[in-house]
């Protein structure tokens, strides 16, 4: 195994990654607030989750969770809904995966490769990791005033 | 001008659509590639395909490699819009036959570019 292969990403470029993606979805109104949570805290209101497995030259997990009313506004941002226009649980789910796979994918570009992202897997609710897998990067940021956190998630004893 | 736009997710189907209605395209969309196939074979056939990667069913990729494998559709313009952003994955689309390559999170202006490059909409 090459020792790139236990390389982890960096926080301020899986950040710089996940502004990037939000302000390309959200244009001016797009900008993160960086967000301070205590190191271990569980994510406090997590009502989407969604994640993305990277495989090959390396290997990880990249999580995005939001809150309930800011995953369906970024939602109807994404499919330009009207104001009379509502979000059916659906299009939250599609919307929220679309946005993981999106910094899935550019936080594949920055690890070792050649590798591949699976699809998304979305879920209403907090994000599960099981034991096996260790926390290697974590970013908390504020979008309109509701909490974004992403993710990400190696092997346990570092990425293999 | 016809685009048909390949992508799993609703809300990237409808960001590309907006930029690519305001270029006065007409569109097709398709769930994954072979959705798109089957439109192809039904006679929907587009000047461009904006085709992401990583589908259910089958991925932009085998989609491209079938729709250059069959004569008839030679004339439809394949650019790839996608995450995969590794070197080797985008040789290996633009060697299979795809005209462009376009990696998410984009612009619209980006996409405008692109079609702009490959003549499909004034530059």
């Amino acid at each position: 195994m090459s020792a790139a292969a236990h390389e982890s990403p960096a926080s301020e470029d899986v950040r710089a990654v996940t502004e990037d993606v939000w302000m390309v979805l959200l244009g001016e109104d797009g900008g993160l607030r960086p967000r301070t949570v205590p190191a271990d805290a569980p994510f406090d209101a997590a009502a989407w989750s969604a994640a993305t497995t990277i495989s090959g030259g390396w290997h990880g997990v990249v999580t995005v969770e939001l809150d309930e009313a800011l995953a369906r506004l970024l939602t109807g941002r994404m499919l330009a809904l009207t104001d009379d226009e509502t979000a059916t649980d659906s299009d939250v789910a599609d919307a929220v995966g679309e946005l993981v796979n999106m910094v899935g994918g550019n936080v594949k570009s920055l690890m070792p490769g050649p590798s591949t992202l699976s699809l998304p897997a979305v879920a209403a609710g907090r994000a599960a990791f099981g034991s096996d897998s260790a926390l290697a990067c974590r970013i908390d940021l504020a979008w309109q005033d509701g909490p974004v956190r992403v993710s990400v998630h190696v092997p346990q004893g570092g990425p293999r | 001008m016809r685009a048909m736009i390949i992508d799993d997710s609703r809300a990237m189907r409808s960001i590309l659509r907006r930029i690519v209605t305001g270029l006065d395209f007409e569109t097709s969309e398709a769930e994954h590639g072979q959705d798109a196939l089957d439109q192809l074979r039904a006679g929907v056939v587009p000047d461009v395909c904006l085709v992401d990667w990583n589908m259910p069913v089958m991925d932009g990729y085998t989609f491209i490699t079938e729709v250059r494998a069959n004569p008839a559709w030679r004339d439809i313009t394949l650019m790839m819009v996608t995450t995969e952003s590794e070197q080797r994955q985008i040789v290996r689309a633009l060697a299979a036959g795809a005209h462009e390559y376009v990696i998410k999170p984009f612009t619209p202006d980006a996409i405008v570019d692109k079609l702009s490059l490959l003549g499909l909409v004034p530059a």
